[in-house]
């Protein structure tokens, strides 16, 4: 139930919780007990929070919500901590590529000292009567190729090689 | 010659105002959109919406072979074009003329002339108008100085191949003149390897005043009064008004006659405005003459009582001018608001979304002349501005109470508009007494961008309790264990 | 539900005297649990830093849902052993909740002798199991754990219940269908290998989670090859070359938000539907129950009292209010959920084990939850007793208590001896939890009649041997005697020894016990049925 809104630039951490009664929204500056009602006019609110009451008209986007507040717009981008970790899902990716089976080099799209960006097509294998495009890993540079086109393989060989990053 | 069937070559706000005036008075109407356009007001108004085509939304709009023949296959007898886009282009006058189309504005000599800015200074200074006062080092290098003097103080002296800023000099007093020349010629050199000089008369604090005019094209012109268009950010205006806070009873007859009577000189047709530059001791300059309807025409619609669409279309067809000038009024205050698509606190930068919710305000004296609608989405394919704001008042304090009112009223949810700048502006002070110049935006930026209350905690609250996705989460946890909350044993 | 009147005047100069005493042993129980949760040498804690690990609680932290209870299992486990260098035996247990889940979750404390596993630490992992097979909790796991404490490996290995049946439960649990998740976030090597792999899901945190069966050392040691520890064993291999880990983490917090996220795409298994109440705060005080709890244990109080400051509205509907007086039973409600109660008044006679046999029977009958209260001292003896079958009643209060179906729950508030332990649902009896405070006592029989019975015997046997004591040598042999059992009945040798799920300030009862009854709902409640009752 964690959320990071961003006013201004400026980002908060904060969580939501109901005590039964009441939202309670925790941020790094104190709870916020807060209650919104639907009232009025098309996204018309009034929001009760920190002991203020508040009209407000208000709109949620995706990535965003908009209130109308005393004849001011705000945005509050909204931004859930779990995406935003999720970009580490792959974490963090080998050098190499590594062949999958065993086969032969079709054709070769980069050489080395290239600069490549992650899942540009490096190199097109064939094997088991099927061609595949092996992409790049990562963002970086080619070191090596080891195999030319129409040379063999085996299982397990490295087929590209990216210089490794500097920590 | 009698117009049955109007093509409105616009877009936007302007399509959809210039389309209410002519379908008010029996016009059948109708209006270009681009494939990739959003919907807006215009193509709910128009009673046909013409697809155009083009490698952008803006390069179809300035085909003027597409267009022309969009026209003609329409049968449109009429083309207004608006503001902006083909509005000015001589080349599409000419087009249309020949296919047997008119067009709604002036002649396409007089655009020619207007367009050219050189050549149009020359031509109102030739006939006795005022024009600021300059000199160009390379018309006669041996008699320079003395024609800088001539320009009179304050001067300001420019490397004839400069710009941002750079050898620029201000001169105030004649025996400086020589010296600062001299270092001006050495900072030329040094930045652009050229010490050619020009000056002219340095205008500190100026003010934007335009005034109205519409002629029949016989000769016989009439104004609608000044509008006052001071504030500006990035040259563009964003607030006009009239009557213009700066000008006294003699001085308004004087800039609004001098504005006629240069329209007379190209005997003028149609609507067009004269504007000038206006020093802070009364004097006023010729700037340049737009030969169109302005964007902010609308705050002379509310003081005067005339429709100069109505206007122009009664022109255009040949019916001349409906009013002499002494029946042309000028009631109360007007103030035009400029809703744009833009960051105020971020240097403008054009804003684009989704708009998710679209309420503009209404009451007595607030008119709101919009471009968009709920559900909309706004992209950079066109120009930020969303809609126009326009309050009357029986006075200026009122017209500003009501702006105040409206645009804090104007809801735009989803992208970022400039209302709270724009209310920013209206409350300042110096804009309430009138103490404002083309400046004012760039001498006050760090007041008018200054962050409001901290409300963060309530908007906070406000996305949290909104985020469905959140709420639901929460929920989900059973009510016991929200109760204990973060209990630990 | 009529609201039970308090006699209790906290004005009074006993129930002053009283609170005093609770407040000043609640205040060296927090003070332990404290140490025992966050007290660690520095060099352990920089050892955890170096190694790039967050602690076990920051952990918890991130995989809870915040704001939401935990209740924590067993925090004093073997603080009476190991000289009281293994706090919490080296790993926390607990139900939580994750996602509005309830899931219990077993996590290795690093910062604790590397997360090695003692012999407690396996029987307190034993019973986190248990407790969710019985209660049909998914279980996520984090695993940093050093392997079994060597020195001491016959404790951890071979018994039924030692390291074995960790496993034995993931499997049972898995054949149950319950889900269990591994966040791998340091070494699982050799059996603690088998704890991720046989999770449903494992997430491996990368640089410091990795699994083997033998580390690079024991590798290098059996046949001679070098080979580095994310080469073995790390995320990257195992997410992508053996399938031995299902998700790679790039961080601790990124392996949190991934085990979040596989919790909440779960099934949503509905509950089991008891008898509720709209959810009411006891109308008396808990903390209250400070100064009702006698300072002295051998003091009678009225366990109504206690029940006042625990139930929902402090609303006891009592069952045979007078019969057999010594057992207090009836309904009330504990968070809303309704429950049949038993609380000791004193001694179990023929009539009380026979009320309380019929009343389980009752509650069973309503799928009703049982909540024992314990302060019993025992079933009571003599001629007159025997004569009349206390032998045979207390048989049937047991074969009542031992063959319910609805879910058990026992709190032993005082005093806890002999046979009244059995029938009032001792740790032997599956109560799905059992909780103690802090003065309470369990054995056989009290401290005093212990040291009596075990002195008499040692000063017959002396006396045979005619030998004459003085009251000084009499006195020599009770005094130690009496000593080690006084300690060895005390609440924190019951919870080192994990014969409880843990010591409770008694306020935090009412929460406890909420958690433990929704926790329970998880599971079916079976049709009742018996064995042979001795009529």
């Amino acid at each position: 139930m964690r959320r990071i809104f961003q006013i201004d630039g400026e980002e908060t951490e904060t969580w939501l919780a109901h005590d039964g009664a009441c939202f309670i929204l925790n941020t790094p500056d104190g709870a916020i007990p807060c209650q919104l009602e639907a009232a009025g006019a098309k996204g018309g609110h009034v929001l009760r929070a920190n002991g203020k009451v508040r009209e407000l008209r208000l709109a949620a986007g995706p990535d965003a919500t908009f209130v109308h507040m005393n004849g001011r717009v705000h945005e509050i981008r909204r931004i859930d901590p779990a995406e935003r970790l999720a970009g580490g899902d792959s974490g963090s990716s080998d050098d190499r590529v590594t062949a999958p089976m065993p086969g032969v080099v079709v054709s070769i799209a980069v050489k080395p000292g290239d600069q490549v960006n992650e899942g540009q097509p490096l190199l097109v294998i064939e094997s088991m009567k099927l061609e595949t495009t092996l992409t790049a890993p990562r963002d970086g540079v080619v070191a090596e190729l080891p195999f030319a086109e129409g040379d063999s393989f085996g299982l397990k060989d490295i087929l590209a090689q990216l210089v490794p990053e500097e920590e | 010659m009698t117009i049955s069937k109007l093509l409105v070559a616009n877009r936007g706000e302007i399509a959809a105002r210039v389309l209410r005036t002519a379908n008010a008075h029996g016009l059948a109407t109708a209006v270009l959109r681009h494939a990739s356009e959003q919907e807006g007001p215009a193509h709910l108004i128009a009673h046909e919406v013409v697809t155009i085509d083009g490698p952008t939304p803006v390069a179809a709009y300035l085909d003027i072979p597409q267009i022309v023949e969009a026209a003609k296959r329409i049968g449109a007898d009429a083309v207004h074009p608006g503001y902006g886009f083909l509005s000015e282009n001589a080349g599409f006058v000419a087009a249309l003329e020949k296919a047997g189309v008119t067009f709604v504005g002036p002649t396409s000599e007089v655009i020619d002339l207007m367009g050219d800015k050189v050549r149009a200074r020359a031509f109102v200074e030739e006939r006795g108008f005022p024009v600021a006062p300059s000199a160009i080092e390379d018309d006669d290098p041996a008699s320079f100085v003395e024609r800088a003097r001539a320009v009179g103080y304050p001067l300001l002296i420019k490397p004839s191949a400069g710009g941002g800023g750079k050898g620029m000099r201000v001169v105030r007093e004649d025996s400086t003149l020589e010296t600062e020349i001299e270092t001006a010629r050495r900072e030329g050199e040094r930045y652009f390897g050229d010490g050619r000089l020009f000056v002219e008369r340095y205008i500190e604090r100026p003010r934007h005043i335009e005034v109205q005019v519409m002629g029949d094209g016989q000769g016989n012109v009439v104004h609608f009064w000044e509008r006052e268009c001071s504030i500006q950010r990035r040259f563009q205006k964003i607030i006009e008004e009239t009557p213009s806070p700066a000008l006294t009873p003699e001085q308004r007859d004087k800039i609004c006659e001098t504005a006629a009577g240069i329209a007379r000189a190209v005997k003028y047709r149609g609507a067009g405005t004269v504007e000038f530059i206006y020093a802070q001791d009364g004097a006023f300059y010729f700037l340049e003459m737009n030969t169109r309807l302005q964007v902010e025409h609308p705050v002379t619609e509310m003081v005067t009582g005339f429709d100069l669409v109505a206007e122009q279309l009664r022109v255009a067809a040949g019916d001349g001018l409906s009013a002499v000038q002494a029946d042309i009024p000028q009631n109360g205050n007007s103030i035009e608001l400029r809703i744009c698509a833009e960051d105020a606190t971020a240097d403008f930068r054009p804003a684009i979304g989704d708009i998710l919710l679209l309420d503009e305000p209404q009451g007595e004296g607030v008119r709101v002349d919009s471009g968009i609608l709920d559900g909309g989405k706004v992209t950079t394919d066109f120009d930020p501005m969303l809609s126009k704001l326009i309050v009357h008042g029986r006075d200026r304090a009122q017209a500003i109470a009501r702006a105040r009112q409206a645009v804090q009223n104007y809801v735009v949810l989803g992208v970022t508009t400039n209302t709270g700048y724009l209310d920013a502006i209206l409350a300042h002070p110096d804009f309430a007494s009138g103490d404002i110049s083309t400046g004012f935006l760039t001498e006050q930026s760090e007041t008018l961008t200054a962050p409001g209350e901290d409300v963060s905690d309530l908007l906070m609250a406000a996305a949290a309790l909104s985020d469905e996705r959140l709420v639901s989460e929460v929920m989900q946890i059973p009510e016991m264990h929200r109760k204990m909350g973060g209990w630990r044993n | 539900m009529r609201r039970i009147e308090s006699q209790i005047d906290t004005n009074a100069a006993d129930y002053k005297a009283n609170f005093a005493a609770m407040s000043e042993r609640l205040k060296e129980f927090h003070a332990r649990q404290h140490a025992a949760r966050f007290e660690r040498p520095q060099r352990d804690i920089d050892r955890l830093a170096r190694q790039n690990k967050l602690g076990v609680r920051e952990r918890l932290k991130l995989l809870l849902d915040p704001g939401t209870p935990f209740l924590e299992f067993s925090t004093l486990a073997a603080c009476r052993e190991y000289d009281g260098t293994v706090p919490g035996a080296a790993v926390v247990t607990g139900i939580g909740i994750v996602q509005g889940r309830e899931v219990a979750i077993h996590a290795n404390d690093a910062s604790v002798k590397g997360g090695a596993w003692y012999p407690h630490t396996v029987k307190k992992i034993v019973r986190l199991l248990d407790v969710a097979l019985e209660n049909r909790l998914p279980v996520i796991h984090i695993c940093d754990s050093a392997g079994g404490f060597l020195p001491l490996q016959h404790g951890v290995f071979p018994d039924r219940y030692l390291g074995g049946r960790v496993f034995r439960n993931q499997v049972k649990l898995s054949q149950a269908n319950i889900p269990q998740i591994a966040v791998v976030g340091g070494h699982c090597t050799a059996g603690g290998a088998y704890v991720p792999t046989l999770s449903d899901y494992n997430i491996i945190i990368e640089g410091t989670g990795a699994i083997f069966l033998g580390g690079p050392p024991l590798v290098k040691a059996a046949t001679g090859e070098e080979v580095g520890v994310q080469e073995l064993g790390g995320a990257v291999m195992h997410t992508s070359v053996s399938g031995t880990g299902d998700y790679r983490a790039a961080t601790e917090q990124h392996a949190f938000s991934l085990a979040r996220e596989i919790v909440g795409q779960w099934k949503r298994t509905p509950k089991t539907i008891i008898e509720t109440a709209a959810y009411e705060e006891p109308y008396y005080d808990p903390k209250e129950l400070y100064g009702i709890i006698p300072k002295d244990r051998k003091t009678q109080f009225d366990m109504r009292e206690v029940l006042a400051r625990i139930v929902d509205g402090s609303r006891f509907h009592e069952y045979q209010p007078n019969y057999g007086t010594t057992m207090v039973c009836g309904f009330a409600h504990i968070w809303g959920y309704k429950v049949g109660i038993l609380a000791n008044n004193g001694v179990l006679f023929n009539d009380s084990s026979l009320k309380a046999a019929h009343f389980m029977q009752l509650c069973n009958q309503n799928r009703t939850p049982l909540v024992f209260f314990q302060n019993i001292t025992g079933y009571m003896v003599g001629r007159e007793y025997e004569e009349r079958g206390i032998a045979k009643d207390g048989a049937k209060m047991l074969m009542a208590q031992g063959g319910s179906v609805v879910p058990k729950f026992t709190v032993i508030a005082n005093a806890s001896y002999g046979a009244g332990n059995y029938g009032m649902c001792g740790r032997a009896w599956d109560a799905r939890t059992l909780f103690m405070w802090p003065q309470a006592e369990i054995g056989v029989m009290g401290a005093d009649q212990a040291a009596n019975t075990m002195a008499d015997v040692k000063i017959r046997q002396l006396q045979r041997e005619g030998k004459e004591l003085t009251e000084e040598e009499i006195a020599a042999i009770r005094e130690p005697v009496l000593e080690k059992y006084k300690r060895d009945v005390e609440a924190y040798t019951s919870t080192s020894e994990l014969w409880d799920d843990g010591i409770l300030d008694p306020a935090d009862t009412r929460n406890a016990l909420g958690m433990s009854i929704s926790a329970s709902l998880n599971a079916p409640i079976d049709d009742p049925h018996y064995g042979i009752f001795r009529l």
